[in-house]
């Protein structure tokens, strides 16, 4: 049975001014990008995120979107 | 029931032989097997290997620094170790009780299990079977017997000499868990896994194996990782099942070096070992596996290596590649080298292909590496990655793992 690679997985973000200020308890020290996917638009559950490409405090990039349409955080690789 | 032969001090045995100094020595007097000395000539780490007893007597141990054991005891004698001889020793002692019918576990030089049921029919009782044990093996040793092996170990260790100890039975299996209690936590040193819970457990005040008992699994297990719920097992009489060793060929050939004590004119000495090694009739054309690099030293005392290859060979030139890399850390000159077979590979193993088959062998080896892994981890477990959807803005899109097909 086929499997996505890179699903995203729930992730919990604090807000902070105007982007992300914590993700998974690590605070965000940049941004480097930020982009809104809208696809999907003639399915019945059509796909509208923002998604935020940060760098962390430990130095890593980390990918995360908020779904417009639930309110939930997401990251994804 | 397990029986445990114990050799005691059959490292400084091996060592102090031929030595007349050693041997009246050995009789009462202090002595120790001296630090091993490093390629680089620096004696690792300094510490000692096995005592005597009149050594211990004056508070020096096995392990101990060179330098506290000779501020304790100014008389003690070092012998240089002779981890060679050692080995061969043991392995004509094992192969004695071997001789007797038994089917025997090493637990390393001087300690030795083996199960006497069904050796019964052949020495008529028991006891006839420890007797035939002590007439093969030819020389003093301490025997327990006990319904597993830590406690035949523990029973060997408390017996005289001449007589064995019998600690419960397998049909009462509480009575030789409740005569281990009383058995002090150092037990616990002569299995490596749990060596070094032995001092923590002394700071804690812990010092028989009944207190231990009385810890619990789940705490011990939690301060100690895995060492700790072994430690509680055996302390509550309980053991894994013997592993007997499996009967092996041995193949070896030894040469005197003359002059050629190191250096380039040694590495020829070690080509012909290799060479002679190979031309012998039992190989039967069979790879090697591993082998065991060993000399005695100009300076007495013994070195001794062993290398596993990477894949069977039985290419002169490729062992010999392998095997001179390890002569260099030959820590002096040597008087003689030996070379052994420890393990043999399936014959020719390695014999070249006359058309390029890498693409073929590479799936061949996919496959065989897959078969494992299912094997092991399920059906779901090797996955290949296929790009079904490359440039979608949504990366979940982009790729997906699907199962390999049969290869």
């Amino acid at each position: 049975m086929a499997r996505a690679l890179n699903a995203p997985r729930p992730a919990r973000v604090r807000w902070g001014e105007g982007l992300p200020a914590e993700v998974d308890g690590e605070a965000v020290e940049a941004m480097r990008e930020s982009w809104l996917v809208e696809d999907r638009w003639w399915e019945a559950r059509p796909l509208r995120r923002r998604y935020w490409e940060l760098i962390g405090v430990r130095g890593r990039n980390l990918v995360v979107f908020h779904d417009l349409d639930s309110g939930r955080w997401y990251v994804q690789r | 029931m397990v029986a445990c032969v114990h050799l005691p001090r059959f490292e400084l045995v091996a060592a102090a032989e031929g030595s007349s100094l050693a041997q009246r020595a050995l009789a009462g007097g202090a002595l120790a097997v001296a630090p091993p000395v490093s390629a680089d000539g620096a004696a690792a780490a300094g510490r000692l290997g096995e005592v005597s007893g009149a050594a211990e007597a004056n508070g020096v141990r096995r392990g101990m620094l060179l330098g506290e054991a000779l501020a304790r005891c100014p008389e003690l004698v070092l012998l240089p170790g002779n981890p060679v001889r050692v080995q061969e020793l043991w392995e004509s002692s094992l192969q004695a009780l071997e001789s007797i019918g038994a089917a025997v576990e090493s637990g390393g030089p001087g300690l030795a299990f083996f199960d006497t049921a069904g050796l019964a029919g052949l020495h008529g009782t028991r006891e006839g079977t420890i007797a035939a044990a002590r007439r093969a093996l030819g020389r003093p040793a301490r025997v327990g017997l006990a319904p597993v092996r830590f406690a035949a170990l523990a029973a060997a260790l408390a017996s005289a000499s001449r007589r064995a100890l019998v600690v419960g039975s397998p049909a009462h299996p509480t009575s030789a868990r409740r005569w281990i209690a009383a058995r002090p936590v150092d037990l616990l040193g002569y299995r490596e896994r749990t060596a070094e819970l032995v001092p923590p457990l002394r700071r804690l005040g812990v010092l028989t194996l009944g207190e231990l008992a009385k810890l619990g699994r789940g705490e011990l297990t939690d301060r100690f990782g895995e060492a700790g719920g072994l430690a509680h097992r055996l302390a509550c009489g309980e053991d894994t099942p013997l592993r007997p060793r499996r009967p092996r060929e041995r193949l070896e050939e030894a040469m005197g070096v003359g002059d050629a004590a190191s250096g380039t004119a040694l590495k020829r000495v070690l080509g012909v070992l290799v060479s002679r090694l190979l031309a012998r009739a039992e190989r039967r054309g069979r790879t090697l596996r591993a082998v065991t690099l060993s000399a005695q030293l100009v300076s007495g005392g013994s070195w001794s290596e062993r290398v596993v290859f990477r894949e069977p060979v039985s290419d002169p030139e490729r062992i010999l590649l392998a095997l001179s890399l390890r002569l260099e850390l030959l820590p002096a000159p040597a008087a003689e080298l030996r070379l052994a077979v420890e393990g043999f590979g399936p014959p020719q193993g390695e014999q070249g292909t006359l058309l390029d088959q890498g693409r073929g062998l590479r799936l061949t080896r996919l496959g065989e590496a897959v078969a494992q892994v299912r094997a092991v981890a399920g059906r779901d477990a090797a996955l290949r990655a296929v790009c079904v959807d490359p440039d979608s803005r949504v990366p979940e899109r982009r790729v997906v793992l699907a199962p390999v097909a049969d290869v």
